[in-house]
């Protein structure tokens, strides 16, 4: 076995706020090898990436050069020693030219003697791009191999790849592929392939290390593993315990039954046909999903993060534009601005509360009415806000949700987190609503606030409203839902109920493989 | 019209291009690294008035230096402030034409020329003559400027730094670019541009100093830079129709019967009409640097 | 507790701000040779020691409420309005303009008010539409309207509203649409208490009404406004007419109630600049309704006290504009109490490494 270029020992990565992302990770990246990172949001796979090519320093551990500790202060220290990495999200300028951005990242200038070591390059790896257009109008396959020449021509030992395919066509891939094998056995580049894709790391790697939460929980050999033991190591095999009572005694109907007599007996509350959502960066984020969510369940979509489920929720809430159909009650709402679909009933509790939510330097008592400052409730003569109803609102709020705020006074930006997220969802649910769509409910909150929103959710649902969940936990998906829907990139796998799936057949819908 | 009015149009329209065109040229270089900077009406007029009175003091030469100087000193406030300090770009502006507004009427009542100070001949840039009439040398370095400020954004690694500071700030600062640095000098070079302007208009062109001498040049520079869509060499021409109204307007209302026919105020109102059309024209259709106005904190 | 505190930094800011201007300017002062602390109070002891002064300080001030509520407002919902300057002017005339005929005391007055706001809002209409249909920066908009105004003041000065027997200024206002001079002897007219309506009266529509509430969230986060229904267009177009009126008044007081011309005259010398040092008492006064009477009381003692200054000690009055751009530029930093306590700090870490 070859000697690691690189090897990461005991690596522990505390924020400063206090998370801790890495809990003693040992890893290594051999020559002429491609290893597999794979692991759910939150495992660390970013984090344990950001060390190894400069960008974070560990809290403790080391790295090893080729034998030697080495420290590295920069992604430029990084790339002295040989180790470069390409982001997800590209570090390209967008309306420079490919040889102008190669330029900027090797710190040379865009002459001739530069185009030429890199026409020599790709003419070597078979990575073609038009040099002299701007990235901007390239497609985001071609900026990829940008961001790859402009590493690679930094004579890089060690390239790290951070979900490159998640940008791709299946054709791309292929291409991306094929170049990477050459570069591993050609050129003996060791290669670190970030992903959540099982499929992938079955084709392209030779050896994979799982991470969850933090800690490494296998490392194996390819071609000596199957799709099913990594979805189960990358899930995990337990439950959280959280001493909830179990979802079907809350209404003493079993889940199953519930939900056929819903979609017998019932109207579907929302419903979504053929819907296509265009992507920020080109294309589609969307592709054409179809779904009905009933009065009384919880729809729960869960997936990795970025696989279209923000844009699936905005065009949905009237805050994007789509494709296709969406009806409320049978009444056609897509494309509708979004108070109007809050008067018709639909309530959305945001994924961004600092972007969509909240309005940080208002009070708590303005915060409590946004969205609804027109209602006959709080509008009064003369265009004059009801103060007097409003802060009897924040009351029940605050009551009801049990919020704690400094008061009803305070700036938002003066609650924690939990609570702003509770004042959010109050404000939403208050109105009684008939569907609620509430996007990443629980996320960053502390487990007291979390375990307290999911409740509410829970009694939403049994008070007949038609709840659409969609969250990165998995484990908070299976527990609260009735149906679940698996999305990946852009589509749904599967759509089954939590009592089907077991945890290691959702790890492989969510990495990609059909149900 | 005859051959005559054709040449003396083109002279005035080519004196009043100069302060537009370099004062545009430079807050482009400003632009693409990401500060926009509305208090170059102020560095115009405060650099007209220390240009004049360095010009007294040492003749042409040292009034362009002392401008340029001026211009200079108020970019790097401006770079300081809003590059390294994080303020804001649009209140800092209002700032400096305010003090620019009292610091020039202000000398010039101290100086017992309240509403017209004249610039002596003698210490005046003089000007190239022609069998047509005279020119002034800065004509020709406006008419440079703009190509050597596009071989330096397109050519030059630091105009490839300058571009990606304005663009991308976080691919910049991951290149091991200094984002703040670039900054600053980028809007200080600006700055020193517009006081190159100031002192051309108050030692070469105009031969005097009063207080509305600025007369919103500054922000038909800004307009200009919009026009441009950017590019250094468009505010040639941007500065050129400009000048070429503002010339049209000085000239027709000499003409008799027209000086009748149309009072003069509505004559004056045309370079301003022109620009705000001009903008809305062009509106929509110009890309702005990504990271325009907003401040780079690293995270 | 919060909301006090915020209160009280925002206070403090601006006090610090104000004697880092008026610091600044006394070492510019210094450098041309004149004697600042004498200077200082001279301006002071003018302005603010007797009733007199104070009259000169509020008369002052009258303009520049109405004006710096044409910046504040716009700021509240995130556009940067420096219009207030050409609106003004028309504002002036058209409230000159009423006096063309005759009309009963109160009710001329009225018209006269009417006149000017709406002369304001129409030239505040372009600008808004061309912001909010177009995506026009407000800030090229409103300066190049600035310019067009000036030169259509000038040619109504001298065309339509001349005086037939002085051509340098406009027709008198006629008694009836005058403000009533408010202490005798000095320039303060009634017309202040009409500043200080408009200001509370803005400050009930921020803070009380669901326009206010709108524009207020459109400005502090456009991306939650928009979840939260409110239509961007339509508050841009209503802060510019709102501001418009304001600064059409503004021009109002000046040529109704500022004895003794009651004209405008051509070149318009008493009203210039009216409206930008507006856009800096709107910055000291925090863009709030209540801070900017505080502190166009400030500025307009600032400016009475400079003439006074000039009288006795020669300093040219313009020194107060000065001081007024240094305060706006210490303004400009977002945080300017902590820069001061960074230093502090780094101070102290220096000495603690000796």
């Amino acid at each position: 076995m070859p000697e690691p270029l690189l090897k990461a020992e005991r690596i522990v990565k505390v924020y400063l706020d206090g998370t801790v992302a890495l809990r003693g990770v040992d890893f290594e990246i051999r020559p002429g090898e491609i290893q597999g990172l794979l692991g759910e949001n939150g495992a660390g796979k970013t984090t344990l990436t950001k060390m190894i090519s400069g960008l974070l320093p560990p809290t403790s551990g080391r790295l090893l050069l080729g034998g030697v500790p080495v420290r590295l202060h920069s992604p430029k220290d990084a790339l002295t020693c040989g180790i470069g990495m390409v982001h997800q999200h590209f570090a390209l300028v967008a309306n420079f030219t490919a040889l102008e951005n190669i330029a900027l990242g090797t710190g040379r200038p865009a002459d001739q003697a530069l185009r030429a070591s890199i026409e020599e390059l790709m003419e070597r790896t078979g990575l073609g791009v038009p040099l002299d257009t701007p990235v901007e109008n390239l497609a985001v396959g071609e900026r990829q191999r940008v961001e790859i020449l402009k590493v690679l021509s930094r004579a890089v030992r060690v390239l790290i790849l951070d979900e490159p395919t998640s940008v791709l066509t299946p054709v791309e891939t292929e291409e991306l592929f094929n170049f990477l094998r050459r570069l591993k056995e050609e050129e003996g580049v060791g290669i670190v392939f970030i992903t959540h894709k099982l499929r992938e790391v079955l084709e392209i790697t030779d050896r994979v290390t799982v991470l969850r939460r933090g800690e490494v929980v296998g490392e194996v050999m390819t071609r000596e593993t199957s799709a099913k033991e990594l979805a189960r190591m990358m899930v995990g095999a337990e439950f959280r315990a959280r001493g909830r009572r179990p979802v079907e005694l809350m209404t003493e109907i079993p889940v199953e039954e519930r939900r056929v007599g819903a979609e017998r007996a019932r109207e579907p509350a929302l419903v979504v046909e053929d819907l296509h959502v265009p992507a920020d960066s080109g294309g589609e984020a969307v592709k054409g999903i179809s779904f009905e969510l009933y009065p009384g369940e919880i729809l729960g979509i869960a997936g990795v993060e970025g696989n279209g489920q923000t844009e699936l929720v905005e065009a949905i809430c009237g805050l994007r534009e789509g494709k296709g159909s969406v009806r409320l009650r049978g009444r056609e709402i897509l494309g509708l601005p979004p108070l109007e679909l809050y008067r018709l009933g639909l309530a959305h509790i945001p994924e961004d509360r600092w972007k969509y939510g909240l309005i940080l330097s208002f009070t708590v008592a303005e915060n409590a009415i946004l969205g609804r400052q027109r209602s006959p409730r709080f509008l009064g003569r003369l265009a004059m806000l009801k103060w007097g109803e409003v802060f009897a609102h924040v009351r029940e709020l605050i009551e009801r949700f049990s919020i704690q705020a400094p008061g009803r006074e305070a700036p938002a930006k003066s609650l924690s987190g939990g609570n702003q997220q509770k004042l959010i969802v109050g404000r939403e649910l208050s109105q009684e609503p008939e569907v609620v769509i509430a996007a990443q409910p629980t996320r960053g909150l502390d487990i007291g606030a979390a375990e307290y929103i999911r409740d509410i959710l829970l009694e939403m649902r049994d008070a007949g409203k038609a709840i659409l969940l969609v969250s990165a936990d998995l484990d908070e998906v299976l527990e609260l839902s009735d149906r679940v829907a698996f999305m990946y990139v852009g589509t749904f796998t599967a759509i089954t109920t939590p009592a089907e799936v077991d945890r290691e057949t959702a790890g492989l819908y969510m990495g990609g493989m059909k149900g | 019209m005859t051959l005559d009015h054709f040449w003396s149009i083109l002279f005035l329209s080519l004196h009043a291009m100069v302060p537009i065109t370099l004062t545009a040229a430079g807050e482009v270089v400003g632009e693409r690294a990401g500060l926009f900077n509305i208090g170059l009406e102020g560095i115009l007029l405060l650099s007209a008035f220390t240009g004049a009175l360095g010009a007294e003091a040492g003749g042409w030469p040292l009034g362009l230096l002392v401008g340029i100087g001026t211009g200079a000193v108020v970019g790097l406030f401006f770079g300081l402030i809003n590059a390294y300090w994080k303020g804001n770009q649009l209140i800092t502006g209002v700032g400096i034409n305010l003090f620019a507004l009292g610091f020039v009427a202000f000398g010039l009542r101290a100086l017992g020329t309240p509403a017209f100070h004249d610039v002596p001949r003698d210490v005046r840039l003089p000007a190239i003559q022609t069998p047509v009439g005279g020119l002034s040398p800065i004509v020709f370095l406006a008419l440079v400027m703009p190509f050597a400020i596009h071989w330096f954004l397109n050519r030059t690694r630091a105009g490839l730094w300058v571009r990606a500071v304005g663009e991308n700030p976080e691919a910049a600062d991951v290149a091991g670019v200094p984002v703040e640095l670039v900054r600053l000098l980028a809007t200080t070079f600006g700055a020193a541009l517009a006081g190159l302007a100031g002192a051309y208009m108050s030692i070469s062109w105009m031969g005097a100093v009063t207080k509305e001498m600025a007369a919103g040049r500054g922000f038909i520079a800004l307009a200009t830079v919009v026009f441009s869509g950017l590019r250094p060499i468009l505010t040639l021409a941007g500065g050129f129709i400009f000048g070429f109204f503002d010339s049209l307007a000085t000239w027709i209302a000499n003409i008799p019967g027209v000086k009748e026919a149309i009072p003069w105020q509505f004559v004056s109102m045309i370079p301003y009409i022109v620009t705000l059309l001009v903008v809305t024209g062009v509106i929509g259709r110009v890309r702005f640097p990504k990271a325009l106005g907003v401040p780079y904190r690293r995270e | 507790m919060k909301r006090v505190y915020d209160t009280l930094r925002s206070v403090a800011e601006s006090i610090l701000a104000a004697i880092i201007g008026l610091v600044v300017a006394g070492l510019i002062l210094k450098a041309w040779g004149y004697s600042p602390i004498s200077a200082y109070i001279a301006l002071f002891e003018a302005s603010f020691k007797d009733l007199y002064g104070f009259s000169g300080a509020l008369a002052n001030a009258t303009p520049l409420i109405l004006t710096a509520l044409t910046f504040a407002v716009a700021a509240r919902a995130g556009l940067f309005n420096i219009g207030a300057e050409g609106q003004m002017y028309l504002g002036a005339l058209a409230a000159v303009a009423a006096s063309l005929f005759r009309l009963p005391p109160v009710l001329h007055l009225l018209v006269a008010l009417a006149f000017a706001g709406a002369a304001g809002a129409l030239w505040a209409l372009v600008p808004s539409g061309l912001r909010a249909t177009r995506g026009v920066s407000e800030v090229i908009s409103t300066i190049m309207f600035n310019w067009i105004s000036r030169f259509l003041a000038f040619w109504l000065v001298a065309n339509v509203l001349v005086d037939p027997y002085r051509a340098e200024k406009t027709i008198t206002v006629l008694p009836p649409s005058r403000f009533p001079t408010l202490v005798r002897g000095t320039d303060l007219s009634y017309a202040i208490f009409l500043a200080v309506a408009v200001a509370l009266l803005v400050y009930f529509l921020l803070r009380y009404t669901v326009t206010g509430y709108e524009m207020r969230a459109a400005g502090a986060n456009p991306d939650a406004a928009r979840y939260g229904g409110v239509r961007s267009a339509k508050v841009i177009v209503l802060v510019f007419l709102l501001g418009g009126i304001t600064a059409g008044l503004a021009g109002a007081t000046q040529s109704l109630g500022r004895p003794p011309s009651y004209a405008v005259f051509s070149g318009l010398p008493k009203i210039s600049n009216l409206g930008f040092d507006g856009i800096g008492v709107a910055m000291i006064g925090r863009n709030h309704p209540l801070g900017i009477i505080f502190a166009a009381i400030f500025y307009g003692g600032l400016q009475s006290g400079a003439r006074v200054m000039q009288l006795f000690a020669g300093i040219p009055l313009e020194m107060v504009r000065m001081v007024q751009g240094v305060i706006v530029l210490a303004l400009a930093l977002p945080e300017l109490l902590r820069i001061f306590r960074g230093f502090r700090r780094r101070r102290v870490e220096l000495g603690g490494e000796r």
